[in-house]
């Protein structure tokens, strides 16, 4: 027997040495997250809640058609005094021209099927995604986790976050936790949830946070698979902490965005961070990303952004910017170039007042000026037209 | 060129005195030992697992599969689908060898089949997977799977198919459709992410202690959703029968001939438009409408856990239920949403 261990004694240390390092880097490690996923399944289980819709406009459109829903012009729109709905956009005359309507067979029934909600709080308010109320429908339900079904009043929504809020007479329901977009790390696990095939539980769909900050600070990306079976359910952490609702928000595509459903491309429109906004939304308002209007130079490579155009009857004529202007400052942050205008003023909701510094062409001393943003117009919230993507739909309005 | 063939055929050479295997075999070096579960249970699985070639001819028709060896008599569990024809249908072993298959009768409520080849022929024994565990819980959602096929037909002869992973997403019963067409199917599905492609249907899905949980749809629609869903039937769904024509086991299941229901509603329909959502236009009295209390008006949301948008979706629905069967209807009557249980009777006509 020692004969036999001295002779063996570098390869017994060998064997004892991959062992270890085996132990080291174990490659099953991962399957410790099943209990994990299990865990934030059943915390976020309450609040995920299945949406129904019946009836609404059935418009299905072509590109072609400049399906702009008769909004395309919609004029700037004042500070909207809170509390109040906005204004239905006045008839400037453009709608006469009036597309001709082609009906055509859709890749599928959008909004024609089940979605999913977060419970915001104890009282009966629900997260959505707008992609559910796509087609303004007669009738919304709600069948909450413990399986009541009743009836949702449409509220308002968030058009540059792909969220709305509905309404439903309960009380005593378990509401989400949010976690702070600040404390969102790339890379963590995100858990796409969502409620819509009538079972007990959730389905789950496992991915990370791709990118923070996207759609400028407005929402998440994950890689979880994200699709009209869980829109408007929350994803969530490791704890079963809500980091945000899926929405589709693909910003190649249209308004909706659906067509990168189960792409690994998803977004999660985050919520922690805009009570104020949930508040409005609270009392009907319809909100958009906030839009000056103007365009800048993109060859004038700074500092500042130089103005190119300056529409008269925009927002930033009014407040005083002309053709030639610099915008050196917004908010106090300087601005870096004409991309850094654009994520500055993106950031920022329509009615927002920004604090501008510009140094005007006739003149060698800056000026400070006030802005009070418009809401970003619908053909500019689609985006590229003529993306190399199937068509989806416009969203008409709630008016 | 020449010269990059000269070369070429040299390492082939030396490729070939080295392993020792002929040209088909020489990029089929070993592979080093599994290192992980997942490693081990798709090496441990892959065996079992064989592709299916058919008929082909129409551009939109695959004509590849895939499947498992459920027996070691040879037998072959497949999807049913166009290209399976008589004569036609050949299986290739894990080892590269083809073989002809014969048709046994399909299983039209899952849409599945058996094939058949000759285990004689085969190269050493069959190592099927069988019989699926119907342990319960046979799965979980959130749990960690492995799926096995050979999609987009990526594996020929003796390469294997293609092992994707995920979870189990959730389970559904829900309404299907494929490409156009309602697909009538009224079992659970197990819906995953691991990835489900043209070709991976057949295949299997495992979860990492090697158990066989699911049997590879095709891509399907899911009509609640409307979007497309990768989803396996559960395979102890299989197990009547595979028990049937593997093992001879014939459980007595009377075929069921489903009679039309009656139920006293009359939906606010107007011929030739798109199908309304499903609004009660009337109901005849002393009906199992009138009992369950539907009034003109109502508009119908859900049977049982069927979503109902439109008066053709009612029918549809209530296509999936027997006289005599008690269904759970909501319903939304001004701003209240109602339920209550329905009695279906038979329709007299």
């Amino acid at each position: 027997m020692r004969t036999l261990v001295r002779q063996c004694w570098p390869l017994l240390v060998m064997t004892l040495t991959t062992a270890l390092r085996a132990q080291q880097a174990d490659p099953d490690e991962f399957v410790a997250l099943e209990p994990v996923l299990r865990a934030a399944l059943q915390k976020a289980a309450p609040f995920t809640v299945t949406i129904e819709t019946v009836g609404g406009a059935r418009r299905v459109l072509k590109e072609s058609d400049g399906a702009n829903d008769g909004q395309g012009d919609t004029p700037p729109k004042p500070t909207p005094p809170p509390q109040t709905p906005p204004q239905p956009a006045p008839d400037d005359g453009k709608d006469k021209k009036k597309p001709q309507l082609q009906l055509q067979q859709p890749g599928f029934h959008q909004n024609q099927g089940r979605t999913t909600g977060v419970v915001l709080t104890a009282d009966g308010w629900i997260l959505v995604s707008r992609f559910a109320l796509n087609f303004d429908p007669s009738t919304i339900t709600v069948t909450l986790a413990d399986g009541r079904t009743l009836p949702a009043v449409r509220k308002g929504e968030d058009t540059s976050r792909g969220i709305a809020l509905v309404k439903i007479a309960a009380t005593g329901l378990t509401p989400a936790e949010f976690v702070p977009p600040p404390d969102v790390k790339v890379g963590q696990w995100a858990f796409a949830l969502g409620r819509t095939f009538g079972v007990d539980e959730p389905t789950v769909h496992i991915g990370i946070v791709s990118a923070v900050r996207r759609q400028f600070g407005r929402a998440l990306q994950i890689d979880a698979y994200t699709s009209p079976a869980n829109y408007g359910g929350p994803v969530v952490d490791v704890l079963g902490r809500v980091l945000g609702i899926a929405v589709p928000l693909s910003p190649a595509g249209r308004d909706a965005g659906v067509e990168w459903y189960d792409s690994g491309i998803g977004f999660a429109a985050t919520i922690a961070d805009i009570p104020e906004l949930i508040d409005r939304m609270q009392h009907g308002e319809v909100l958009h990303r906030g839009w000056l209007g103007v365009t800048s130079e993109t060859k004038y490579l700074g500092p500042g952004a130089k103005l190119m155009a300056v529409p008269a009857t925009g927002v930033a004529a009014k407040a005083g910017l002309h053709k030639g202007d610099i915008i050196q400052e917004i908010d106090g942050v300087p601005v870096a170039n004409s991309f850094h205008l654009q994520m500055l003023v993106s950031s920022h909701m329509g009615g927002d007042a920004i604090a501008l510094k510009v140094r005007q062409a006739s003149d060698d001393a800056p000026v400070d000026m006030t802005v009070i943003l418009a809401d970003t117009p619908f053909e500019e919230r689609q985006q590229k037209k003529d993306a190399e993507l199937p068509p989806s739909f416009p969203l008409p309005e709630k008016k | 060129m020449t010269r990059r063939v000269l070369v070429a055929a040299a390492m082939l050479a030396v490729a070939a005195a080295l392993t020792g295997q002929d040209f088909g075999k020489a990029y089929s070096f070993p592979e080093r030992k599994p290192h992980s579960r997942v490693e081990a249970v798709i090496d441990k699985l892959l065996p079992s697992i064989v592709k299916v070639h058919g008929a082909s001819g129409l551009r939109t028709i695959e004509a590849y599969g895939t499947g498992i060896i459920v027996s070691k008599q040879g037998h072959v569990l497949t999807l049913e689908q166009v290209m399976i024809q008589k004569d036609r249908t050949r299986v290739v072993l894990y080892d590269g060898s083809v073989h002809m298959a014969e048709l046994l009768p399909e299983e039209p409520s899952l849409g599945v089949r058996l094939l058949k080849i000759d285990p004689k022929e085969v190269d050493g024994e069959l190592q099927p997977l069988w019989p699926p565990t119907d342990a319960a819980p046979l799965y979980r959602t959130g749990q960690f799977v492995v799926s096995l096929g050979n999609c987009f037909r990526l594996a020929e002869f003796s390469e294997k198919v293609s092992a994707t992973f995920g979870v189990v997403v959730g389970r559904a019963n829900t309404a299907l459709r494929y490409r156009m067409s309602d697909v009538k199917y009224d079992g659970d599905l197990i819906l995953t992410d691991a990835c489900n492609n043209p070709g991976q249907y057949g295949g299997g899905l495992f979860t990492l202690d090697g158990r066989w949980i699911g049997f590879n749809c095709r891509l399907l629609d899911a009509k609640e959703t409307n979007t497309t869903i990768s989803a396996a039937i559960p395979s102890r769904d299989l197990l009547p029968y595979l028990d049937e024509w593997v093992n001879g086991k014939v459980t007595a299941v009377q075929a069921v001939v489903k009679k039309p229901v009656y139920t006293g509603v009359h939906l606010f329909e107007q011929p030739g438009r798109s199908s309304p959502p499903a609004y009660v236009d009337q109901v005849t009295a002393d009906s199992p409408a009138a009992r369950l209390g539907l009034r003109p008006d109502d508009l119908i949301l859900r049977l049982d856990e069927f979503s109902v948008r439109s008066c053709k979706e009612f029918r549809d629905v209530l296509a999936r239920f027997a006289p005599g069967q008690t269904v759970k209807v909501l319903w939304k009557r001004g701003n209240e949403v109602l339920d209550g249980a329905m009695i279906l009777a038979a329709d007299r006509q």
